[in-house]
């Protein structure tokens, strides 16, 4: 589907092409209502994956128009007239706003390197039987602070630190965790199924 | 008590013709798809709102299955009414009958005939002109339900056009029929036969989705010979004014904002939402007691919603905020 192919972001969500911007958001909000969920206002009109594919399209104007640099963009090319409306993509207009704004790159921090104990391996991978405490041993083998831990996995270093003191009252229910732990030993290089399986049956038999 | 009215209001006429002679009343016509939703009781709030900022209004109750306007105004029905504009025998001006309301008269509708009546096309083309000359500032026309030829005729010739819709999926629906069929009625007076039937044509296969997407009517239209483009640009110009009666809640109200962006993206064409009109017990409760509820609770949200849908149309100006 060429979404952006015949209307543009304004006619998209029917605000003018002035629009300050709360109403632009109102207009949002009011399409976002319209086109998901069962609203009455679509039915004998548009059929469920007709109003799926408007959502998308909202979605789209709204990614534009509701971040102000986007909508500078994408303002001085439709009202300049130097873009067709096909040219005029998503993609363009965010390529265009890094050449603006260059992202930053990321800083390469390299991890540690830690030394490898060919004895302390062999016995992580026969370990069939896991609980924080293994968890945090081999955190440290390899050297991460549980901050590092956090930033490589995207989970918050307070929620490693629980998991690994299995701290069930600073954790969320139980299937968050069990992401969680999924997330640490695929961080930490471990067999991410055996390692939740077992840590979870740890973790639960605790509140017992 | 009636004589005195009558002899007050053509007092009243008199005064007026010296000032304002030449000039057409406006015709705010209010119809709706689906049958009671409270067009009788929206045609009645506008008329009194309106009389309440001092213009002169007439009712004009066209509704042939269900003339109710004097008993939503809380009078007695009276045997002048507008069977007798139909058989020829009076002017509508002479139907005319004063209320209890400053400023506030109506013409009775269909109650007292014992065989079914109905009126033709041409006979609503006659009437046009004779609405337009009724000797007041407003004539709000009460139509029955549904999108009969005459209705969507004397729709078209309106210069406000108010749609009522309830919450319900049965009312919307009829909604969105009612427009479609306005739309094409109003594209049909101009367009040569084949043009039409092409144009039908291709909405039914918009329908049916077998037209490549996107379409867009309005480019359709646009590259159609023999369609009048420029009458369709006028219908979103001089839009359908949605009205949601019943609004029970934040979601309801909403509902209107929906149906307006679904007639934007599926036809091209710009309705305006005027806002919806709360439930509230008091509207059937004061209808018992025969008043009417403007009459009986005048600062209720309800009349405010009312006070500023005329506002906004009539005087717009009134209603910016001061910065």
């Amino acid at each position: 589907m060429q979404p952006t192919s015949r209307y543009n972001y304004y006619e998209i969500l029917e605000v003018a092409a002035g629009a300050p911007q709360h109403e632009v958001t109102t207009a949002y909000e009011r399409a976002r209502a319209t086109y998901s969920g069962e609203n009455i206002a679509i039915y004998t009109i548009f059929s469920d994956q007709e109003a799926r594919e408007l959502l998308v399209l909202i979605e789209e104007a709204y990614q534009v128009l509701g971040n102000k640099i986007l909508r500078n963009i994408y303002d001085q090319r439709l009202l300049s007239g130097r873009s067709s409306l096909n040219d005029l993509t998503y993609a363009s207009v965010l390529e265009a706003s890094k050449q603006v704004f260059p992202e930053p790159k990321p800083e390469k921090t390299k991890d540690p390197v830690y030394k490898k104990d060919a004895a302390f391996e062999a016995e992580i991978s026969a370990r069939n039987d896991w609980t924080g405490a293994d968890l945090k041993k081999v955190r440290e083998y390899k050297q991460l602070t549980p901050q590092r831990l956090s930033e490589i996995t995207k989970i918050n270093s307070y929620y490693v630190t629980a998991i690994e003191n299995m701290d069930a009252a600073n954790l969320p229910v139980v299937v968050f965790v069990r992401g969680y732990v999924v997330q640490i030993a695929k961080a930490l290089g471990l067999d991410d199924k055996k390692v939740a399986d077992s840590y979870m049956k740890n973790f639960k038999g605790l509140g017992k | 008590m009636e004589r005195d009215l009558q002899k007050a209001y053509l007092e009243s006429l008199e005064s007026q013709t010296s000032t304002s002679e030449d000039k057409n009343a406006k015709i705010w016509v209010v119809a709706s798809g689906k049958g009671g939703v409270g067009k009788t009781f929206v045609s009645s709030s506008l008329a009194i709102t309106l009389s309440k900022f001092g213009h002169s209004v007439i009712v004009v109750d066209l509704d042939l299955s269900g003339a109710n306007v004097h008993t939503s105004l809380g009078l007695k029905p009276s045997h002048m009414n507008i069977r007798h504009y139909f058989e020829g025998v009076k002017t509508l001006q002479e139907l005319v009958i004063p209320t209890p309301f400053p400023q506030l008269s109506y013409v009775q509708g269909f109650w007292d005939s014992w065989t079914p009546t109905d009126f033709s096309y041409a006979q609503i083309q006659g009437l046009i002109p004779q609405l337009k000359s009724l000797r007041a500032n407003y004539v709000i026309v009460d139509l029955g339900a549904g999108a009969l030829e005459p209705h969507l005729e004397l729709f078209k010739a309106a210069d406000e056009k108010f749609l009522v819709t309830t919450p319900e999926p049965t009312s919307v629906e009829k909604t969105y029929r009612f427009i479609e069929a306005y739309v094409c009625h109003a594209l049909k007076a101009d367009a040569t036969p084949d043009a039409y039937s092409n144009m039908i044509s291709t909405l039914r296969n918009h329908r049916q989705r077998t037209l490549q997407k996107p379409f867009s009517f309005r480019s359709f239209l646009k590259d159609q010979n023999g369609l009048n483009y420029d009458f369709f640009e006028a219908l979103s110009s001089k839009p359908v004014r949605l009205v949601m009666n019943s609004s029970r809640s934040q979601t309801n109200a909403d509902l209107g904002h929906s149906i307006k962006s679904v007639c934007n993206k599926y036809y091209d064409l710009g309705i305006d939402y005027v806002g919806p009109v709360n439930y509230d017990n008091a509207v059937w409760q004061s209808i018992r007691n025969h008043e009417h509820v403007l009459v009986a609770q005048p600062f209720t949200p309800i009349a405010g919603q009312f006070w500023s849908t005329c506002k906004q149309l009539i005087d717009p100006e009134e209603l910016r905020a001061v910065v």
